[in-house]
């Protein structure tokens, strides 16, 4: 799912950055620039909130280079200052976001009386995956994180306990609650369409 | 595992590759005596096939080319120096201390010994009485006897 990028470049380009080398941080940025945002719209929801937080995401990992350890992936490092940089958006906010399981007004809407173009699959599609995104709001930001991590960035259960500062164990067992819950999703909202 | 309760831990790691062979092979043999079980698997992987066709989402622009400002202006810290070493501290600490000593040395030459003796000798030229034999009060220049 992921674009494959090669981690020993990264470290290569990250000492580099380190020690002061602007344009190897540069191509950090452009190799990470669309994986982070992708996360981080995933955890927030908001198109523009999350376009600012990557710029944040990248200023901080800029400042704090000098603490980044060599024998610590650079993309686990980043995701882990992507993940905190959107858990403080989300504090901030202070509202429990109230998610309705139908479409949202960002969303395209299926209506049911303009589906002649659409092939039948087509439109199960898109209702499925109109499902997942509307699920992915409303589980705990917990379980949405790690959904996100392994699904989508196809972290390994080492990487995923790094970032988020667990156990693998306790990975293991956050991931299956996390898959179940958006099962249970499913059967209760999917069912009724 | 039994067939009624599906372990959606082992099940969910086992989608993901990540159990040891032998856990993995036994979940192998369960799975093919068990309907309810490679049910709860198929939806797993229903599920991951979901994630795969989620939109693609892109910032849509060079980020660079707006950050590039504020990297500039981004305060860095310093490299970081490693901790001086004991015997990098050496040289500074025996300096320290043979100062120190001098300056002790020194400081007993001037005020001790037979430097300190004159001045003592000097301070007993004044005594208590003041010159000339002048009263220091009335008690001491007229008896009682004599008041009367």
């Amino acid at each position: 799912m992921t674009t494959e990028i090669d981690d020993g470049e990264d470290e290569q380009f990250a000492a580099r950055a380190r020690m002061g080398d602007r344009p190897a941080f540069e191509r950090l940025v452009r190799r990470h620039q669309d994986r982070a945002f992708r996360f981080i719209l995933r955890m927030i929801g908001s198109r523009d909130e999350a376009m600012d937080l990557t710029q944040e995401t990248f200023l901080k990992a800029y400042r704090a280079l000098p603490d980044w350890r060599s024998e610590a992936r650079f993309s686990t490092w980043l995701f882990q200052i992507a993940r905190n940089t959107a858990l403080d958006a989300l504090r901030r906010r202070r509202h429990t976001e109230f998610v309705s399981l139908t479409a949202g007004p960002d969303e395209e809407a299926i209506d049911p009386c303009d589906t002649a173009p659409l092939p039948e699959e087509r439109l199960a599609d898109k209702q499925r995956i109109g499902l997942l995104e509307r699920t992915l709001r409303a589980l705990p930001v917990e379980q949405r994180e790690i959904l996100l991590l392994r699904e989508l960035e196809d972290m390994s259960y080492a990487d995923i306990a790094a970032t988020l500062n667990i156990n693998e164990g306790t990975v293991k067992s956050r991931l299956a609650r996390a898959r179940v819950a958006v099962l249970a999703h499913y059967r209760q909202h999917g069912e009724e369409k | 595992m039994t067939a009624h309760e599906p372990d959606m831990i082992a099940l969910s790691a086992y989608l993901d590759g990540e159990l040891g062979v032998t856990e993995r092979r036994q979940i192998d043999a369960h799975l093919a005596t068990c309907a309810i079980c490679t049910a709860h698997l198929a939806a797993l992987q229903t599920l991951a096939s979901d994630f795969d066709r989620l939109p693609q989402e892109k910032l849509g622009f060079d980020l660079v080319g707006v950050i590039e400002g504020r990297l500039a202006a981004a305060p860095r810290p310093p490299q970081t120096k490693p901790a001086p070493r004991w015997w990098g501290l050496l040289p500074t600490s025996l300096g320290a201390a043979a100062a120190l000593t001098l300056g002790i040395g020194m400081g007993s030459i001037l005020i001790g010994g037979s430097a300190a003796m004159p001045r003592m000798a000097a301070m007993s030229v004044f005594d208590t009485l003041p010159p000339g034999g002048l009263c220091l009060g009335p008690e001491s220049c007229y008896s009682k006897g004599a008041r009367k």
